[in-house]
């Protein structure tokens, strides 16, 4: 099933002689439990691609659909419903909020959605226990090393069972033993619990884990690698490839 | 060199059996998938150590024994595997097979180096996702030996992956300057004057 379809997409900042084109008509189907890695030099656009399909930013022009519904088009209420319905974010800070613990910080998103404070802390353990955080509950951020801290952010994300989780650059903030701990969570999200995960990263090890990776350069995608899966699958796309050299 | 310096090593801890030594070298060099060395190749190798001296039968040779032969280290055979010891292990990264490809592929018309650099780079991340889950599927509690091993290979990779990602930024530069060319000797009688 398609779970992301993106076609034409294009942003483009400012205009006149301070254009910039972040973006330029980038077409991409990513299907339902797929882990995508999303990888090129600093300013080529990945970080503007998630946040289009996130939809934390409009496009300047082309679509963006999600689960078959045109994001572009929503009305800002509309969005945020659906981002809080059916999307996570994890980002490189952490973005805790310092007096809570890890059980409120992961289950404010429930809260604020109106489910019951009970409820709420019950889920919000249960990702903490699937993170390995189950005796850090009551810890706050600051009682937390970054790793964990980023395993919070995780929880929070997961809470309220979003389809897509959107990670940009999860590990970046992190020494490459925490890295590779995030990276392995992200791999369960798809591997366990079939979620779909596009993480924007400039890592190769941690593009690694991903089942697919997306190069991006100017705006434009440039290449497109399955990692996983059938190994003749594989092969097909080399050859391919090969033979349009 | 280094099959012969584990079979030596292998046998400064105890006298061994030759399929012991098969099974002991695969074990050390992290699997048959890791490192594949035929049976075939170990006794070859050992009993060349025989014929020099540096290992020896502990049971007897004789052709005629249904015994198996156990091979035991001699006194020039650990000298030989302390002088291993001492030295470096330095391997040679700049003897590089896409290096050539690419150098080869700037002067023909007929081939596109971005292309070979994204099929390269696609290969290598496929190797690095194949040895990434490999890694984790081992058991840091049992299994760390391996583990390091594993560490090993996902930092080669990396490294050869950031080597392309600059070749890639640089290509338009080295595609305007001329590839390395052999200095070629005038050959023969010099010309008369």
């Amino acid at each position: 099933m398609t779970m992301i379809e993106v076609k034409d997409l294009s942003k483009v900042y400012g205009s006149g002689e301070t254009k910039v084109i972040a973006l330029d008509s980038v077409n991409l189907t990513i299907e339902q439990g797929q882990f995508v890695a999303v990888m090129g030099p600093s300013g080529c656009g990945k970080s503007t691609l998630l946040h289009l399909i996130g939809g934390l930013d409009r496009p300047t022009t082309g679509t963006v659909t999600v689960e078959g519904k045109d994001i572009s088009k929503m009305s800002d209420t509309t969005l945020t419903e659906l981002r809080r319905r059916k999307m996570g974010f994890i980002f490189q800070f952490y973005n805790l909020i310092p007096v809570l613990d890890a059980v409120e910080n992961t289950a404010l998103p429930l809260i604020l959605d109106g489910v019951k404070p009970e409820t709420a802390r019950i889920k919000a353990k249960e990702w903490l226990t699937r993170n390995k955080l189950e005796d850090r509950g009551s810890h706050r951020p600051d009682e937390l090393s970054g790793g964990q801290q980023q395993r919070v952010a995780i929880s929070r994300a997961m809470v309220a069972d979003p389809v897509i989780v959107l990670a940009d650059e999860p590990t970046g903030n992190l020494d490459s033993r925490s890295g590779d701990e995030i990276a392995s969570v992200l791999r369960k999200i798809v591997s366990d619990w079939g979620r779909t995960v596009l993480m924007v990263t400039h890592d190769p090890r941690i593009a690694a884990y991903a089942d697919r990776i997306i190069f991006l350069k100017d705006g434009r995608i440039v290449d497109d690698a399955l990692l996983s899966g059938d190994n003749g699958d594989n092969a097909k796309r080399l050859k391919e490839k090969v033979e349009a050299l | 060199m280094s099959v012969r310096h584990a079979l030596l090593g292998l046998l400064a801890q105890q006298p061994r059996y030759g399929y012991e030594l098969c099974a002991g070298f695969t074990a050390l060099a992290g699997g048959r998938e890791n490192w594949d060395v035929k049976p075939a190749q170990i006794y070859t190798t050992l009993s060349r150590m025989t014929d020099s001296g540096l290992v020896t039968l502990a049971n007897g040779k004789n052709d005629n024994s249904l015994e198996k032969p156990l091979y035991s280290i001699t006194l020039v055979g650990m000298e030989e595997l302390m002088n291993w010891f001492r030295d470096s292990v330095l391997e040679e990264p700049h003897q590089d097979a896409f290096y050539l490809k690419l150098m080869l592929s700037l002067e023909l018309d007929e081939v596109d180096a971005v292309r070979l650099i994204q099929i390269q780079r696609t290969a290598l991340f496929q190797e690095l996702h194949r040895i990434t889950e490999l890694r984790q599927s081992l058991d840091p509690q049992q299994q760390l030996a391996q583990i390091l091993l594993m560490d090993k290979a996902v930092m080669h990779l990396e490294a050869d992956v950031r080597w392309l990602d600059m070749i890639e930024s640089r290509l338009e530069e080295v595609q305007h300057q001329p590839p390395p060319k052999p200095y070629l000797r005038p050959r023969g009688r010099p010309p008369s004057q």
